[in-house]
């Protein structure tokens, strides 16, 4: 199997890699990196041999060094035929790159040491680029709330028109669901430790072997390799490899991620629907083969079909932890190599295409008005029985008044007329109060609450901080042609 | 071409380390903000073009944007309206315009009111040597240039000539009185939060800023002087912050460093010459905070009305 074969119009190739993922985050999970880290840990598995006192040669090393990511995967596939074994397959590549190491290499060490190892640097990798990307979309929404933190809008609840909030003030629920996935990234990212050095079993036993039964050997060697990789410790205890529930964990992380996105673009389809929002439309962007009018939101769409992807995946890894026997059984692999990836490159793609929604978001501000306009008068009941109670009413029997109009002005409304709510009331005796007075009561500005307050508190005591600590990281730059639509 | 001097015809009330102070019939001033550059309250000699009225126009953005909610003593900095006020200036408007402002006259409050989100210059000093910032004690093992948890204000005294010194809030209650300093505080706390939200969409980490005040005859509280800019803040750039270590900024602090790496100059005046290299670099800086906070360039940037 060649790798040139890949891209033969009779081979599948998989959508997330082919249009959807970013190159930086198909790139943890292509061969090169996942290849060139096992040749990272069968480096600082000698080294760290070599310091604990075992007799590695130094050409062994420094060929080893020379070598990390000049990886052949033709011939690497030709071994894996013969063999059937991918772990040993790459143990002879490496040994034909570094002849020096041939007699030392993978010492001691089980086909888990570089296989799950390798599995959690990755989701160290692609959890810290997911973080930024949620950070970027957090900075394109930040912008969007402060400018729009008081343009008066109609809230909804159950989508039924309720009191008014502001445009600002809606997105910065999306930003708080943002933000406390960041927390969980943060957790999730600090207590990310490595599988380590454990043999086959997790017992060290072949590690005891080699270190002619010194416990201390052991134990610092695991620390060599650990502190070699970057990490600060590793599980206290394995079977065979690090704990499954850490994949759930990961991807319960990334489910978060998912449904945040999701949400937003959920809201930003209903909204597109009132026409009061409009995500980004190129130029010559075409809505429907059928219907040329059309402007559909589908980058929104498409958010929540990934994101669906990313929060059905969670169920893979949870039954994988579930149903592991005793120190390890096989039946994880298949899944791992489907779930985890897809999970990280659907989340990316979706949050990819949230930052550029997110970025290029449109408010009508006449429309917005215009569907703030027609509820109004329903907003101000409350507001117009207080003052005209202050005028001496009974409380009791304007309600009801109020209540008997606004279900009048309501059926009229349902039969495509002006509900003339304010008309009614004005013309009812009991209020003594002109369609002006009225009016003055139904001032957007006056019914949106604390909402312009809150986004500017919300923003520079929640939001600034964040973004000032992940800033702009290089690598969730948007790379050119990333977002196809 | 850069100001180092201006010589209005108007009464000069007095030259700063920046700008120039002149005085305009009807309790109002007129400020020219130079090209002129001061590090470690010291006024060098070579100009960084082109700053005053960067100075200027970025502190007009931030009222008429962000913050006209805020009362302040900006009257205008648009040439037509400055006219109107001093017809002299017709003549020549090359060494005034778009570096000047016309405000209010105010009576100078005698406390700087700075507010700081990280860690840095005097703060950091005063910290590592006592463990507080303005007296107060802070928790143990914070870093240089690192986030504070909350924003902190620390006051300092005010000194048109030498060195602001940073004193104590009790020391700026009793500069102040005890009510005036919990309002400037909180004001100032608050401006320092919604522009360091600003900055941070922008790609700008505001670390730190300071805020004047002054009074006008009725005693009505105005915020004076500039206002966040990188001459009376720090601006770091996003993408080169990393607590604990020197870094690229959009404010004197390269000025500050390549004195500071002087051998033998005691930061007394007058300072060695500055090369063409560190100002035009500090220039740079200011020129790219601009364009990040307002979208364009300074000489595009269309002044405000504030409908004076």
């Amino acid at each position: 199997m060649g790798i040139e074969n890949d891209r033969s119009p009779d081979r599948y190739g998989h959508p997330l890699s082919a249009r959807y993922t970013s190159r930086a985050m198909e790139r943890i999970f292509a061969p090169a990196f996942r290849f060139g880290t096992w040749r990272r840990l069968w480096l600082a598995l000698a080294e760290s041999q070599r310091e604990v006192g075992l007799p590695i040669p130094e050409a062994a090393i420094r060929d080893m060094r020379n070598h990390l990511d000049d990886i052949d995967l033709e011939k690497a596939a030709r071994y894996e035929e013969r063999f059937r074994h991918d772990v040993m397959a790459h143990v002879h590549l490496f040994a034909d790159a570094a002849p020096a190491a041939r007699s030392i290499l993978h010492l001691g060490a089980t086909s888990a040491f570089v296989g799950d190892n390798t599995d959690l640097i990755q989701h160290r990798e692609a959890l810290t680029l997911v973080r930024s990307r949620v950070v970027s979309v957090i900075r394109a929404l930040a912008r969007f709330a402060a400018e729009q933190r008081n343009r008066a809008t109609l809230a909804y609840t159950h989508f039924q028109p309720a009191q008014p909030t502001t445009v600002g003030k809606r997105a910065t629920l999306w930003i708080q669901d943002l933000l406390l996935d960041v927390e969980e990234i943060e957790h999730r990212l600090r207590s990310l430790k490595l599988r380590g050095v454990r043999g086959t079993t997790g017992t060290q036993a072949s590690f005891l072997q080699l270190l002619d039964g010194d416990h201390r050997k052991v134990e610092q060697l695991e620390r060599a390799v650990c502190h070699r990789l970057g990490f600060e410790a590793t599980y206290p205890v394995t079977g065979q490899t690090y704990p499954r529930k850490v994949d759930h964990a990961f991807l319960s992380c990334l489910a978060g991620v998912a449904a945040s996105t999701s949400k937003m673009a959920h809201d930003i389809r209903l909204l597109a629907h009132l026409r009061e929002l409009e995500e980004p439309f190129e130029a010559e962007q075409i809505g429907s083969s059928a219907m040329p009018y059309k402007r559909n939101p589908m980058r929104s769409e498409r958010i929540c079909a990934l994101a669906r992807h990313v929060i059905a995946l969670v169920l893979d890894p949870a039954h994988t932890a579930a149903t592991q026997w005793m120190e390890r059984t096989l039946d994880d692999s298949a899944n791992k190599r489907l779930a985890v990836p897809d999970a990280y490159m659907a989340t990316d793609a979706a949050l990819v295409l949230a930052e550029n929604v997110a970025a290029g978001l449109r408010v009508n501000p006449s429309v917005v008005a215009a569907n703030l306009t027609v509820h109004l008068p329903f907003m101000a009941m409350e507001s117009v029985l207080m003052e005209a109670v202050a005028a001496g009413g009974n409380r009791q029997e304007l309600h009801e008044r109020i209540r008997r109009h606004a279900l009048a002005a309501a059926r009229g409304m349902t039969k495509g007329e002006d509900g003339a709510l304010f008309a009614r009331i004005a013309g009812d005796g009991a209020f003594g109060m002109t369609e002006e007075q009225l009016e003055e009561q139904a001032r957007p500005e006056a019914l949106v609450g604390r909402a312009p307050e809150q986004v500017d508190d919300f923003l520079a005591q929640h939001v600034a901080p964040v973004i000032e600590r992940y800033g702009a990281r290089e690598d969730a730059r948007p790379e050119p042609g990333q977002v196809r639509v | 071409m850069a100001l180092l001097r201006s010589e209005l015809p108007l009464p000069l009330l007095y030259r700063g380390k920046v700008r120039d102070v002149y005085e305009v019939p009807g309790d109002r001033l007129l400020l020219v903000a130079s090209d002129r550059v001061s590090a470690f309250d010291i006024g060098l000699e070579e100009p960084v073009p082109g700053k005053g009225r960067l100075l200027t126009q970025m502190t007009a953005w931030w009222m008429s944007t962000h913050f006209p909610d805020v009362p302040h003593h900006l009257l205008s900095v648009r040439s037509e309206d400055i006219l109107r006020a001093v017809p002299a200036l017709a003549g020549c408007r090359d060494p005034w315009e778009g570096r000047t402002t016309l405000a209010r006259r105010t009576r100078p409050l005698p406390v700087e009111c700075v507010v700081r989100g990280y860690l840095s210059g005097s703060a950091w000093k005063e910290y590592r040597e006592s463990g507080t910032l303005a007296g107060e004690p802070l928790p143990i093992g914070l870093r240089e240039n690192g986030a504070l948890a909350l924003p902190i204000f620390s006051p300092a005294t005010k000194a048109r000539e030498g060195k602001d010194e940073n004193i104590t809030l009790d020391h700026a209650r009793r500069l102040l009185g005890r009510e005036r300093a919990h309002r400037l505080q909180k004001l100032s706390l608050d401006i320092y939060a919604r522009a360091r939200a600003v900055a941070a969409v922008a790609g700008i980490i505001l670390a730190d800023t300071k805020f004047e005040f002054g009074t006008t005859e009725d005693g009505t509280l105005l915020l004076i002087d500039e206002v966040l800019t990188p001459d009376s803040s720090r601006f770091w750039p996003q993408e080169s912050y990393s607590a604990g270590s020197a870094r690229l900024s959009f404010d004197k602090q390269l000025l500050r460093d390549y004195l500071d790496g002087i051998v033998g100059w005691n930061r007394c005046s007058p300072p060695p010459p500055l090369p063409a290299s560190v100002t035009s670099a500090t220039s740079r800086g200011y020129r790219e905070a601009f364009r990040r906070l307002t979208g364009s360039a300074v000489e595009d940037f269309k002044p405000p009305d504030f409908g004076t």
